[in-house]
């Protein structure tokens, strides 16, 4: 990659989110990870190759809930953004089945953080 | 599409039963009208709220409802549902909520990837300093936030970086500090995991202010993960020219690397960090000279903590006055927490400064878990104290934890019910120091393990009552006389414990008792006849074979040999196995 100059950071910023559409992101810190979050990631890469699927998979970081990790927030054009937790290889599975294939988020898995952002 | 989505949990009831029933209700009821097609009805495993009877939460409107009634839902369905309108005297008003600060992009970004960093806004107020603001206008922008460092002095960031700055010194360098070893505390680890770029930015802000030539990450090598991703982010920031030479051509360069720390609890103190960096043996040395006149190599040196770090880049896009907002008159932002312990949910909690422990603790993180009661919580790791449960109304600042006989710290928050002894406690802490002492100074070297073995005495059942008056005469000469932070605190947990639960203590000498059933040397375990049923697990889970018996005749055990280790007590099934 190139060096950048004090305007480039806005085109980087636009470039991003002009990519940015539907998303699986996995809690992949290390709380995430001792709780088996490299398994569900590596399952729904599978799942992705398999039906090929044009979401995007990515990781992020630990988002404060480790007592629920492997967290897996989904977010499909249309439909409100939700978090499941305690997600295992199954679980992951019927995610990519009924909510990302039929938009039906999945009964009792879903958590819900009560927080706002700084403005 | 005009469709909502609403999530609904019974935030009261231990069992997901009552959410089954209310959610079959909703659906009939949805039935009923001509919106079934248009509600997707979710039951949700933990909806953030506790206690709060049935609560709903509609979206996308982010309605949120809680005490909703069976009789409530005809209603919902009409003003909600139908027209989008408020339900006033159902609406949720939250007692306490997270505020997100430090952890806004944790979670939310990929930490290997600067692009998504940038995205959300990263490295501008980095821009916006090398470019329109001099050094002095940033420090002066710290000082007016009123950003105090959080790795646990609490001492003014701003106050430090005029100070290092004030320094000539042909070199400069900044350190972060991720040095993190308070046990239960794991703020730092996961802000240098889920958002490393927003504590290189922080730093680069730092040595631009004072005016660095150098930066040095200083990381246990405990946090692999965290290592690895920061070593990335730094390697992308250089490839960007955020890092390193002429960083976004304005002639302002900063070359960061990594240090690892080798597991020695001690480095957190900034001077022993700098002998660790140096290569030497990582001890303290007296201050004065502070690190920002006379530190690493002997040159003017800043030392901040993750979080503190985390904290700069949003006060410089944002603004001191817009940070000060925030927290208390003499504590501003926000404070990360890693709650753990005996509390319902785990993990880490972000509130602005002034929050009550009680809401940190029932309203936030779910309350006790296993329906015990919140005896005391536990704050600043091994250089804090316990604060009892009639003080949990305190809200949590520099100022008011250290009234109480604990300190912020770096915000590890262990919290503790009736079965946590607080001799026990008093007792890990100080093991804990004991064993992380340098031993370069005597006070701290000696004082610690006398310290121990009168706790060790005390809690084996050979404890006198002088020991009380010892304990806290032994604690008060560390604190004046040991070199370092470790020393000086590492009597606190003492002298906490003994001021809010010097009965505890008492029962321990006196009546040889422990209440909270965990000092093994105190209880006494027997087999109660009528209530075993003869299954002989006890006897297969006893370490020493000090349990005899047969399946026929039922088990007894042999007080000779029995070490009070308390396997068969765990191991019993029924109950027959009683603790005194």
């Amino acid at each position: 990659m190139a060096r950048i100059f004090p305007d480039d950071l806005g085109a980087i910023k636009q470039a991003r989110l002009e990519k940015q559409g539907g998303f699986i992101r996995v809690g992949m810190s290390t709380c995430g990870i001792a709780a088996g979050a490299g398994r569900v990631y590596r399952v729904l890469e599978e799942e992705i190759k398999k039906r090929g699927s044009a979401i995007e998979l990515r990781k992020c970081g630990c988002l404060g809930m480790c007592h629920a990790e492997p967290l897996v927030e989904v977010a499909v054009p249309g439909m409100p953004a939700v978090i499941y937790c305690r997600v295992d290889e199954d679980c992951a599975r019927e995610i990519f089945r009924r909510h990302i294939e039929k938009h039906k988020i999945l009964q009792d898995f879903v958590i819900e953080m009560q927080s706002e952002d700084a403005q | 599409m005009n469709e909502k989505t609403v999530l609904l949990m019974d935030s009261s009831a231990e069992g997901d039963a009552a959410t089954k029933d209310f959610h079959d209700l909703f659906t009939n009821a949805l039935r009923e009208s001509d919106l079934a097609a248009q509600i997707n009805l979710v039951r949700v495993r933990d909806i953030g709220i506790y206690n709060h009877g049935m609560v709903l939460k509609i979206l996308p409107d982010g309605i949120t409802y809680a005490g909703v009634e069976a009789a409530d839902i005809r209603r919902i369905i009409g003003v909600t549902l139908k027209h989008g309108n408020r339900i006033q005297d159902l609406e949720y008003k939250p007692r306490a909520r997270q505020l997100r600060l430090v952890l806004k992009n944790c979670g939310r970004i990929d930490p290997e990837s600067i692009d998504d960093y940038i995205a959300a806004d990263g490295y501008q107020a980095l821009r916006k300093a090398v470019l329109e603001n001099t050094p002095e206008q940033v420090i002066a922008e710290i000082k007016a936030s009123g950003l105090r460092g959080r790795g646990g002095g609490g001492f003014p960031t701003g106050l430090k970086w005029d100070m290092t700055r004030e320094v000539e010194s042909v070199e400069k360098y900044v350190i972060c500090n991720a040095d993190e070893g308070d046990p239960g505390a794991y703020m730092d680890r996961s802000v240098l995991e889920g958002n490393p770029h927003s504590v290189i930015e922080g730093m680069l802000l730092a040595g631009y202010a004072v005016g660095a030539t150098q930066g040095y990450f200083y990381i246990r090598a405990e946090y692999p993960l965290a290592i690895e991703r920061v070593q990335r982010a730094i390697d992308q920031a250089l490839d960007y020219g955020l890092v390193g030479d002429n960083i976004l051509g304005t002639g302002f360069s900063l070359p960061l690397d990594i240090r690892l720390g080798a597991g020695a609890f001690v480095c957190g103190e900034e001077t022993a960090l700098i002998a660790s960096i140096e290569g030497k043996r990582g001890t303290p040395s007296p201050r004065p000279p502070y690190p920002s006149v006379k530190g690493l190599w002997g040159s003017s040196t800043v030392i901040n903590n993750v979080e503190t770090l985390a904290n700069v880049a949003p006060i410089i896009l944002k603004g001191g006055a817009w940070f000060a907002q925030f927290g208390t008159e003499k504590s501003k932002g926000t404070k990360v927490f890693a709650v753990t312990g005996k509390v319902k949910n785990s993990g880490l909690v972000e509130v602005p400064m002034g929050t009550t422990l009680r809401d940190i603790v029932y309203e936030i993180s779910g309350g006790i878990g296993g329906g015990g009661r919140l005896k005391a919580v536990q704050t600043g790791g091994p250089s804090g104290g316990v604060i009892p449960e009639k003080f949990l109304d305190t809200g949590v600042d520099y100022d008011n934890l250290q009234k109480l006989g604990s300190i912020m710290g770096s915000g590890g928050m262990i919290v503790m019910d009736e079965n946590d002894c607080m001799v026990d406690i008093a007792k890990f802490y100080l093991k804990f120091c004991v064993d992380e002492s340098c031993g370069k100074c005597s006070p701290c070297r000696i004082g610690g393990w006398q310290l121990l073995h009168i706790l060790e005495d005390i809690s084996e059942g050979r404890g006198r009552l002088e020991d009380l008056d010892r304990l806290q005469r032994i604690a008060k000469a560390m604190q004046k006389a040991s070199l370092c932070g470790l020393g000086q605190t590492a009597g606190n947990p003492v002298l906490s414990t003994l001021k809010y639960f010097e009965d505890e203590f008492r029962e321990h000498i006196v009546n040889h008792r422990c209440p909270a059933g965990k000092c093994t040397a105190l209880l006494d375990f027997v087999i109660v006849k009528n209530k075993c049923k003869k299954c002989g697990l006890c006897a297969r889970n006893c370490p020493e074979k000090a349990i005899t018996g047969d399946r026929e005749h039922g088990y007894a055990i042999d007080k000779s040999r029995c070490i009070n280790c308390g396997m068969c007590f765990e191991a019993c099934k029924f109950g027959a196995v009683e603790r005194n």
